[in-house]
């Protein structure tokens, strides 16, 4: 006996330890999880399925053979009178999922068993200015943190496990036209972040903090003569003081960086874009008005650009350039791979760039019909703009001539993310076709109030529809197949190793598509639009696959004569959790 | 035979302290002594005193004050509303202070005030006071609320020290916040979490958990021996800080 117990004492002892030590590197989520994300398949521990923000899961247990089989686990209701858009990306770890809501709200579910494990409404002021609906676009995952950021400018992160707040902080002035939207992301301990507020003279800035303590590291603003700091010293202006604005215009210069950004692991590169040039009217502003319109390469550690891509130098038309840049191998016909990324703009051109330096390696229209360039001319990598097309200069009192323009402001393609297959080698954008009647309009600069001196009304292009889900290769720019749909597509895109791509429509579908052919295979009416971005993982031997459902965003509150299509659109708020019974794949083989 | 002798010990220490009824007879006192005493032994003790109006004249801002005295070395100081939606009031932790307190909270009907001192032994020492009111003090929307102000003056802190009788001095502070339950419809829980006073030097005072009964922009008073300067810090669940400096 006496020598028995302290055997088994020991014995114990050990596996408290084991279970100790396993829990704790089980839950906190590391940089080497986040910079793991693309391919461990039993998380989703980042926006964009990776930092580079691809969107691919090398999961094939649901394919286009067993996609049939992909039926709801459970559905989380929102609550609340507070519904509008949903457009957030959920995450998944440690048996949890967390999912950010509109007005500011988090929850976290049992992924198990769906059930509310916490929820986190953000009480927000009166007087917040959200531009483009009362959106949230996801958080970030680090440590036992989940960061997200607020309507009224703040970022907060909460306990994943109780969803108290642990740390907050004040981005900007909300009263000033500051809001934040976009899911934060994080780079080697370092939470970063943009902000929005372009239609009110914001300046735009990307942000790094200590994703432990909130603490700001570094900032960068991304207007043209405006200072940069690095741990609270000046760290240099961004470009040179009027190059490429007018007067005190920069001042105001907006180029908002409303969508956040990517990182890639490969050049240490943080990608943001950035948003219209403030105001729209650009005959107050000549110049190309740097950084509007335009992708920045920072550098993590300091803040600095490294090199910058104007998409729409001297914009007129709203076409923000925040759309993500997604960092990939581009194969060439000689066996070569180029370290590239691509880029969806609101312009309508899919651009290809060289993602060490910045160089244009093509640009194809992605949308049928653009009237404000004819190209963009690789050589010097700036549109051949058709000047006819720009909106007219206004009066001192009136309005300026009036022009169509296509695409509308909303975009050849929105905020809503497309993803890259590297097994297919192809592009899923969800495209929108539509154009606007825009003309100018005397403005001057009111503190929080909105700052454009433009009209506008959108008129889609075609009877039957406005969304098209395409397949782009992005070694010929080519559209290889499109999946059209009647109102405008507004949700991100997943695509899978099981040749699947995912996305939901404003009708209230999730829908899969054959990643090959563009065949749609699968759909679910969740009961109200699906804006949101899905992602899939890997449970207890099983593929779940989890979207948020919930009509909103712009598209209803900007959508002019686009509302035919839409104005029987119900509003929702849930979270869909879809799974593939381990007996429906085995049926399937058999 | 001395791990068996704790062993026993232990498992029957539950059934060995007898639980004294609650002199208000309140259906939920055993639960709230579960709950927020986490059913540790308790006796009614007339050392704490709470004083309280007999009839709440405002459900919204009910007076409470309580006075913990011939106690030494109290730890920490419950106060609960049995029957109220959300129970618990506060935690009072003096650290170099008197465990006195007044305040003023939410009442949703009339209910037993219960007002619980630990002392080192371990054991809660429980007084307490019967207050009727008219009801609804916690679903209502705050006036910050319903106002739209409360943006312009939420975590600013106005208070004074004066002199008591006796020559000790009293601190007040009110601290502007909403103090939204998360029972009026369509708004969220929006309150203090804590509040800690602090001496000029940096040295702790008191603790305090503040719940969602407290009432909107609660108004604190403390007996605070004979220091005059004084720092609030202290947070609410949204992650708003409060800091304050307080001086005569």
């Amino acid at each position: 006996m006496k020598a028995y117990h302290p055997i088994r004492k020991a014995l114990l002892a050990l596996t408290i330890t084991a279970a100790l030590a396993s829990s704790v590197s089980f839950a906190a989520v590391t940089d080497q999880d986040i910079a793991n994300d693309p391919g461990t398949t039993n998380d989703v521990v980042s926006y964009g399925l990776g930092l580079q923000g691809q969107r691919f899961s090398p999961l094939t247990k649901l394919n286009t053979d067993t996609v049939k089989n992909l039926v709801p686990a459970y559905v989380l209701s929102y609550g609340d009178e507070k519904q509008r858009g949903q457009e957030a990306q959920p995450l998944i770890h440690n048996g949890k999922i967390f999912v950010t809501a509109s007005y500011s709200r988090a929850f976290a579910v049992d992924a198990k068993t769906g059930e509310e494990l916490w929820q986190y409404d953000h009480r927000l002021p009166d007087g917040i200015l959200p531009c483009c609906d009362v959106v949230n676009r996801g958080g970030a995952l680090y440590e036992n943190l989940f960061i997200f950021s607020t309507l009224d400018a703040q970022l907060v992160a909460l306990d994943q496990d109780t969803g108290k707040v642990v740390w907050k902080e004040k981005m900007e002035d909300y009263k000033a036209g500051y809001s934040n939207t976009a899911a934060p992301i994080v780079v080697k301990g370092l939470v970063i972040t943009g902000v929005s507020g372009g239609e009110f003279g914001v300046v735009g800035k990307v942000e790094a903090r200590d994703a432990k303590t909130g603490k700001l590291v570094w900032s960068r603003p991304t207007v043209e003569g405006h200072m940069g700091t690095l741990n609270g010293q000046d760290n240099g202006i961004t470009g040179e003081v009027n190059k490429s604005w007018p007067g005190d215009l920069w001042k105001t210069g907006g180029a908002a960086t409303w969508l956040g950004g990517t990182y890639d692991f490969e050049t240490d590169s943080l990608f943001f874009g950035t948003g219209n040039p403030s105001p729209w009217n650009s005959h107050l502003r000549p110049g190309d008005n740097l950084y509007s319109s335009s992708l920045l390469a920072i550098n993590p550690a300091d803040g600095k650009i490294r090199w910058h891509y104007q998409w729409t130098p001297h914009d007129g038309w709203d076409f923000d350039g925040v759309n993500e840049f997604i960092s990939f191998d581009l194969k060439q016909a000689d066996g070569k791979v180029i370290k590239a990324g691509a880029h969806a703009d609101r312009n309508g051109f899919f651009y290809v760039l060289d993602r060490t330096n910045g160089k244009l390696i093509s640009a194809s229209p992605f949308v049928n019909k653009i009237t404000w360039a004819e190209k963009i001319d690789l050589a010097t990598g700036r549109p051949v703009y058709i000047d006819a097309n720009r909106p007219g200069k206004n009066t001192d009192t009136g309005k300026g001539e009036s022009v169509f323009a296509a695409p509308s402001f909303l975009g050849g393609k929105n905020w809503m993310p497309m993803a890259y297959s590297p097994t297919t080698d192809l592009f899923y954008v969800p495209a929108n076709e539509w154009g606007m009647d825009i003309w100018n309009e005397p403005i001057s600069y009111k503190k929080g109030a909105a700052y454009l001196g433009a009209g506008f009304t959108i008129r889609p292009l075609n009877e039957d529809y406005i969304g098209a889900l395409r397949a782009i290769d992005p070694k010929t720019g080519k559209i290889v197949w499109e999946a059209k749909n009647k109102a405008p597509l507004w949700g991100g895109v997943l695509t899978t190793a099981g040749n699947l791509v995912f996305t939901g429509t404003p009708e209230g579908y999730l829908k899969a598509f054959n990643a090959q052919t563009g065949e749609e295979v699968w759909k679910f009416q969740t009961g109200s639009g699906v804006v949101g971005c899905p992602v899939t993982w890997e449970q207890d031997g099983e593929q779940f696959v989890a979207v948020p459902s919930g009509w909103g965003g712009a598209v209803p509150l900007w959508g002019g004569e686009v509302a035919k299509s839409i104005k029987n659109l119900n509003q929702g708020g849930s979270l869909w959790v879809f799974k593939l019974p381990n007996t429906a794949t085995v049926a399937a083989k058999q | 035979m001395r791990r068996a002798a704790i062993l026993c010990l232990a498992l029957l220490s539950p059934v060995g302290w007898a639980n004294p009824p609650d002199p208000f007879n309140s259906p939920q006192w055993d639960f709230v002594h579960q709950r927020f005493l986490k059913a540790e032994p308790y006796q009614f003790d007339g050392k704490v005193k709470v004083e309280a109006p007999p009839e709440a004249e405002d459900s919204l801002n009910v007076p409470i004050a309580f006075q913990v005295e011939g106690l030494e070395q109290v730890q920490e100081v419950v106060v609960v509303a049995d029957l109220n939606p959300i129970q618990q009031v506060l935690r009072f932790r003096p650290k170099a202070m008197r465990p006195h307190l007044a305040f003023r909270m939410k009442l949703q009907q009339g209910s037993p005030i219960h007002v619980a001192a630990k002392t080192p032994d371990g054991i809660w020492h429980v007084g307490g006071v019967w207050v009727n009111a008219a009801g609804g003090g916690c679903t209502l929307p705050s006036v910050g609320t319903s106002s739209g102000d409360w943006t312009k003056t939420l975590g600013k802190v106005s208070g004074n020290v004066w002199q008591r009788p006796d020559g000790s001095n009293r601190l007040r502070v009110r601290v502007m916040h909403p103090m939204d339950t998360g029972l009026a419809s369509g708004i969220p829980t929006f309150h203090i979490e804590n509040l800690n006073v602090l001496g000029a030097d940096g040295q702790v005072l008191a603790e305090l958990d503040l719940f969602e009964p407290i009432s909107e922009n609660p108004m604190l008073s403390f007996d605070v021996a004979n220091q005059s300067q004084f720092k609030l810090e202290g947070r609410d669940n949204n992650g708003n800080r409060i800091q304050a400096e307080v001086s005569p």
